[in-house]
């Protein structure tokens, strides 16, 4: 319902924008970005590349100079309190590495236009609308954007007939979900008769069902719920809403397999946990249960696909599966504990993912091809450093000591033990151990394997690349193979994996800080 | 006619969009389930919201809408990237992709 008197009020208008400056400030450039494509010859994508991290910058800024303030927004559908502030950090660093990174892929491939940039701002300005919206309407709306951007950059690769699949994938099951989430929505609005998360809360814990509304609501709360969940799970790539991800993730262009790796899924991430901790708060049909198994369900299955897989980047999506299962662990344990686990867990997960995929990248570019295990096979000999820093990342996300992985971890299990979720956290452990399997395996066979014996593998191209100078196709893949993006991308995760594994109080008190303002609407 | 009369045809339409994308092969055919799908939370929107009095179903409604539009343009798009390379909208010739 509108409140008309704050609709007259003075500082109406520009609170409201106030609330969405760091989104509006993106898509300011992002429509820079469009403009400036207009006047540049096509293949010119440099201007646009600076244009897209100068609005990073600047949103950072908005975001640095409101973090002080709660501010609702355009009739109580736009919240902007610490919980945002965290995860826009967040969602603004994912989208700042997943930018460097395209620099090095699309250069190497001749195929950067200045649309790319816009898009993936838009993208991220909708994953940031997504955390801070608390009504359905603006939910929906910012699960739209932030996808219909997404599926134009999964298919971004003209003419390779595996990203068209994979956007055609992403989309008829990104469609479906949302479709699922829109009738959710229909049956809370029915059962309820608001919009707003914390009006439909307050509803459900005044347990007013009164005459006037429909006589068996509480039926239609309990089915909105399960398909509201279903949509989101949708999103979250939790189990069996999960077939969407490896497909989309192997197809799509590397640096957008992490914008979707990272920033998409802690974007549903952040609204699950706003969702969670308002509607779902009161255990009707015993939510927490469905999200147990849902999280053993994900754990498992994401750890037994990712050991049968030989593609490199199928097997960081199929354990990036996995990691959600973990993830949600926070969210079942919840309270202050669980969800600043949580939000830990996921600033360490989107440096670590970032950073693997990086190094994915830079394999990419010395193949020009799908990265096969078999071709990193002695890698450690002939590049040590890079061979080093991508297993550091494996270890993270294995969760050895010393990384950001094993704190993220640390907090989210002894967050679920405290909460009494013992066997939760035993089938977790026993997860983490099993998965400790493939990532060590890659390390292994980096470092183990004799490269004389495979003539298959990167060292051996790059060898050839030295010897034929003058074939103009080796000459362009040495050039390209590593440039100071990449270089840029791959130490500052390095580092922060590293910070968040050995100091991670401040961060962790900055989760917990953020957390709290969820409880105080 | 009750309001759960609405929501019980809104729920027939919604499972036969549902059935739709799961059984249809042809891309354009998928893409009208899913419209039916929407379609039937607009018809349960604007349903709830005429029975309660209120006027946020509708404003729902309309954006559904919207964003119906805008898929239907970004799907036609990749529809028409697939048949540049595959010579069909045919969804079974989509597989690449594979465990």
């Amino acid at each position: 319902m509108l409140d008309l008197t704050q609709m007259y009020s003075e500082y109406f208008l520009e609170k409201s924008l106030l609330s969405v400056m760091p989104e509006a400030v993106l898509i300011i450039f992002a429509f820079i970005i469009l403009l400036l494509g207009l006047f540049k010859s096509i293949k010119n994508g440099e201007n646009s590349y600076y244009i897209a991290l100068i609005g990073i910058v600047f949103s950072f800024l908005y975001l640095f100079i409101l973090s002080n303030h709660t501010i609702h927004g355009f009739y109580g559908s736009i919240i902007f309190d610490k919980f945002d502030v965290f995860f826009f950090t967040v969602i603004l660093l994912s989208g700042f590495l997943t930018i460097l990174l395209s620099k090095n892929y699309f250069d190497t491939r001749n195929v950067l236009i200045p649309e790319y940039y816009s898009l993936v701002l838009f993208s991220i300005s909708a994953m940031m609308l997504l955390v801070s919206s608390i009504n359905l309407i603006m939910i929906f709306l910012s699960i739209e954007f932030m996808s219909i951007a997404a599926y134009i950059l999964t298919g971004y690769l003209k003419g390779e007939s595996r990203s068209t699949e994979g956007a055609m994938k992403y989309f008829i099951l990104g469609t479906f979900a949302s479709a699922f989430f829109l009738f959710g929505s229909v049956f809370i609005y029915a059962a309820t008769g608001h919009l707003n998360l914390y009006k439909i809360h307050n509803f459900i814990f005044q347990q007013s069902y009164k005459a006037h509304y429909i006589y068996n609501s509480h039926t239609f709360l309990a089915i909105g719920l399960v398909l509201l969940l279903v949509g989101l799970a949708f999103k979250m790539s939790l189990f069996p809403f999960h077939t969407w991800t490896p497909d989309s993730y192997d197809g799509a262009p590397t640096p957008v397999t992490n914008l979707m790796a990272t920033g998409i899924k802690v974007a549903a991430f952040g609204i699950f946990i706003r969702v969670f901790t308002s509607i779902y708060s009161f255990n009707i049909l015993n939510f927490y249960n469905i999200l147990w198994i849902l999280a053993v369900l994900t754990m498992t299955f994401g750890n037994f696909a990712a050991l049968l897989q030989t593609d490199l980047k199928r097997l960081i999506a199929y354990s990036s599966i996995a990691q959600a299962g973990y993830i949600l662990i926070g969210i079942i344990a919840g309270g202050y504990y669980g969800i600043s686990g949580t939000l830990f867990y996921l600033l360490a997960y989107i440096f670590m993912t970032a950073g693997a995929f990086g190094i994915v990248i830079m394999f990419e570019n010395l193949k020009l091809a799908s990265v096969d295990i078999k071709s990193y096979y002695g890698f450690g000999f002939k590049y040590p450093l890079t061979a080093a820093a991508f297993s550091f990342f494996l270890l993270s996300l294995a969760g050895i000591p010393v990384t950001s992985g094993f704190m993220g971890k640390f907090f989210v299990f002894s967050a679920a033990i405290k909460s009494g979720y013992y066997w939760l956290v035993f089938i977790a452990i026993l997860n983490s151990a099993f998965a400790a399997y493939y990532y060590i395996k890659i390390i292994v066979k980096m470092y183990m394997v004799d490269n004389q014996s495979n003539n298959n593998s990167i060292a051996d191209v790059i060898n050839d690349s030295n010897v034929t100078v003058n074939n103009g196709q080796m000459e362009i893949i040495k050039e390209n193979h590593v440039t100071s993006a990449l270089v840029i991308v791959i130490i500052l995760c390095l580092i922060f994996t590293l910070i968040l594994g050995v100091f991670p109080q401040p961060f962790i008190n900055f989760a917990a800080k953020s957390v709290t303002s969820l409880w105080n609407i | 006619m009750n309001v759960n009369d609405y929501l019980i045809v809104a729920t027939i339409i919604f499972c036969i969009g549902a059935l739709g994308v799961l059984i249809r092969k042809n891309l354009i055919t998928i893409f009208l389930s899913l419209e039916l799908m929407f379609n039937a939370a607009n018809l349960g929107f604007v349903a709830v919201s005429e029975y309660l009095n209120l006027i946020s179903g509708d404003i729902f409604v309309i954006f559904i809408m919207v964003v119906a539009a805008a898929e239907a343009a970004i799907l036609l798009g990749i529809a028409i990237a697939f048949y540049r390379e595959k010579g069909t909208i045919n969804i079974d010739d989509a597989n690449e992709l594979k465990f």
